[in-house]
């Protein structure tokens, strides 16, 4: 009798490092804290999907995937910073210790060991717990609690490693991902779309409506502000109108999400109202979007989220809706 | 907030025999909407806008050789016949609010700028205007944020909130206090910061909450 196997679900790969804990941003009111990993990793170890996943260390990124999004003398600026004790790089929110730079040289090839794993078909997709967050850092500065710019280096990497040509950059954070749109927007095959409380009340005051990208990468950058209280309702409204339609001109060879989780109503750091349950929906469409477009290339860099049980709780929300497929009648959401 | 650091200068200019062919082609290849009229030593004389230029072309609806006949006829016409009296002009040391009053009161899309002969040193226009307070806004300007408080009514509020802004390290670069639709007082300020909780926990603590309604 020939028995029936069962395909084995492919785990959701979790890239995570001890070394991140090590970026001290100076205590006192410093939202970006080592207690905002912690969090997470807790309510992972205790959650039930803790079976499917399967953590794997990032690396160090190297000198040219660096290079590729900053220049040279930033690059020696931070690690000079760094290793000199000072306090901040350009701006006291930028706060670092002596291990920053090797910490953001991790996160910053957080992206790239995933992408390699997800390449050799190790899981259905990837969420890189790292710190500190990326998409805020410009080619030659550090803004916003940011150095490297983590997601930039990762889809740079993405095509230049791995000869995928079109990235999808999808940026929920709360801010505008203002040093991600800059590197590329000038470029057609890395769509840049950020949905982010509007810059007139929000930092870091980039994002218009009005940015399309310019030269040839006009029409590959989409800003979708969001005026401050929004909620659920709002976001679940650009998804279907704007996103999706968006995603299926540009047909994606690979989705990035700059995952931010700083949107939630209970998080100090933003104006918008988002539920827990708001980043179930976004897991579940993400999935549904890699299914359709890139099988096995979807890829989450984390990026804000600063109360730390919510961001914990909301990484879980997230995780489990992109474990789950959408059911038939959740399409119409 | 002088209008000299803001205008378009040098403003280019035509004299009163330049033909309206020659003044619309110009006005075409320039992209602008305005052009002085100066005598042989730049003293303003007049204006010529691009919709003073359009009227003086014949209607579409013409027969082609009454057309025919008025183009002709334009050639030979110097825009002096058609041109605006120059009634409102700023001084080289106008302000943008002199400037702003100016456009909004007489509904025009821009105005000569003067020296003290008469002489036309620049022109500007509401689009120089708005590039002047964007630049005034700082927007564009990266790594800020903006914060709506309520004024709480108290004395001196915006020493008090610069106190306790100083008070904390927190720099800021845009302060404003203006009336909102329903007469309710609102302090606009900008922020470089992206620690907005620590800047709002300073100010509860120096009696400013966050105004609703925006």
């Amino acid at each position: 009798m020939q028995s029936i196997r069962q395909p084995v679900p492919q785990p959701l790969l979790i890239i995570d490092h001890p070394d991140f804990d090590l970026h001290d941003t100076g205590g006192g009111e410093h939202p970006e804290t080592p207690a905002r990993l912690t969090a997470i990793r807790r309510q992972l170890a205790n959650s039930p999907l803790a079976g499917r996943l399967q953590s794997h260390p990032p690396r160090p990124a190297e000198r040219t995937s660096l290079t590729a999004i900053h220049s040279e003398s930033y690059l020696l600026r931070l690690e000079e910073a760094a290793l000199a004790g000072r306090a901040f790089l350009d701006h006291p929110d930028n706060q670092l210790c002596y291990d920053s730079y090797q910490t953001a040289l991790l996160a910053a090839g957080s992206g790239l060991a995933a992408i390699d794993l997800l390449e050799e078909g190790a899981g259905q997709g990837a969420f890189a717990l790292l710190r500190p967050p990326g998409h805020h850092a410009e080619r030659a500065m550090s803004l916003g609690f940011c150095f490297l710019n983590n997601v930039a280096v990762a889809a740079r990497y993405w095509q230049s490693r791995h000869r995928r040509r079109k990235i999808m950059i999808i940026d929920w954070d709360a801010h505008h991902g203002n040093g991600i749109q800059a590197a590329f927007e000038e470029e057609p095959d890395i769509f840049y779309l950020s949905i982010h409380e509007h810059p007139t009340w929000s930092f870091p005051g980039t994002g218009w409506a009005a940015d399309h990208g310019s030269g040839a990468g006009h029409g590959a950058t989409l800003n979708l502000p969001l005026p401050p209280g929004s909620g659920d309702h709002e976001v679940r409204r650009l998804l279907t109108e704007v996103v999706e339609p968006a995603l299926a001109a540009f047909q994606p060879e690979a989705l990035l999400l700059a995952a931010g989780f700083d949107g939630h109503r209970d998080d100090e750091m933003s104006g918008l109202s988002y539920s827990t349950e708001l980043y179930h929906l976004l897991g579940q469409r993400a999935a549904a979007w890699a299914a359709r477009y890139c099988p096995g290339r979807l890829l989450a860099l984390l990026e804000g989220g600063y109360h730390p049980p919510t961001l914990a709780l909301s990484v879980e929300n997230y995780l489990a809706g992109q474990l789950e497929p959408p059911r038939a009648t959740d399409h119409n959401q | 907030m002088k209008i000299s650091q803001h205008m378009t200068a040098p403003a280019i200019t035509i004299t009163s025999t330049t033909s309206i062919p020659q003044a619309r082609q110009l006005l075409q290849e320039r992209h602008f909407r305005h052009l002085p009229v100066v005598d042989q030593t730049g003293l303003l004389l007049g204006m010529v806008t691009d919709r003073d230029l359009r009227s003086a072309y014949p209607s579409s609806l013409l027969e082609p050789a009454e057309d025919q006949l008025r183009r002709e006829q334009l050639e030979r016409t110097p825009v002096v016949d058609i041109m605006s009296p120059a009634t409102f002009t700023l001084a080289a040391a106008a302000t943008l609010d002199d400037a702003l009053l100016l456009l909004d009161r007489e509904g025009v899309g821009a105005l000569p700028v003067v020296d003290e002969e008469g002489r036309v040193v620049g022109i500007f226009s509401i689009r120089d205007l708005i590039s002047a307070y964007r630049q005034l806004f700082g927007l564009g300007e990266w790594g800020s944020a903006m914060l709506a408080l309520q004024d709480d009514g108290q004395p001196r509020p915006l020493s008090r909130l610069c106190a306790a802004l100083e008070q904390a390290d927190i720099h800021f670069h845009r302060l404003l206090r203006a009336t909102g639709p329903h007469g309710e007082k609102i302090i606009y300020l900008r922020v470089n910061t992206y620690n907005l909780p620590a800047v709002r926990k300073s100010l509860a603590a120096a009696g400013f909450s966050a105004f609703h309604d925006q």
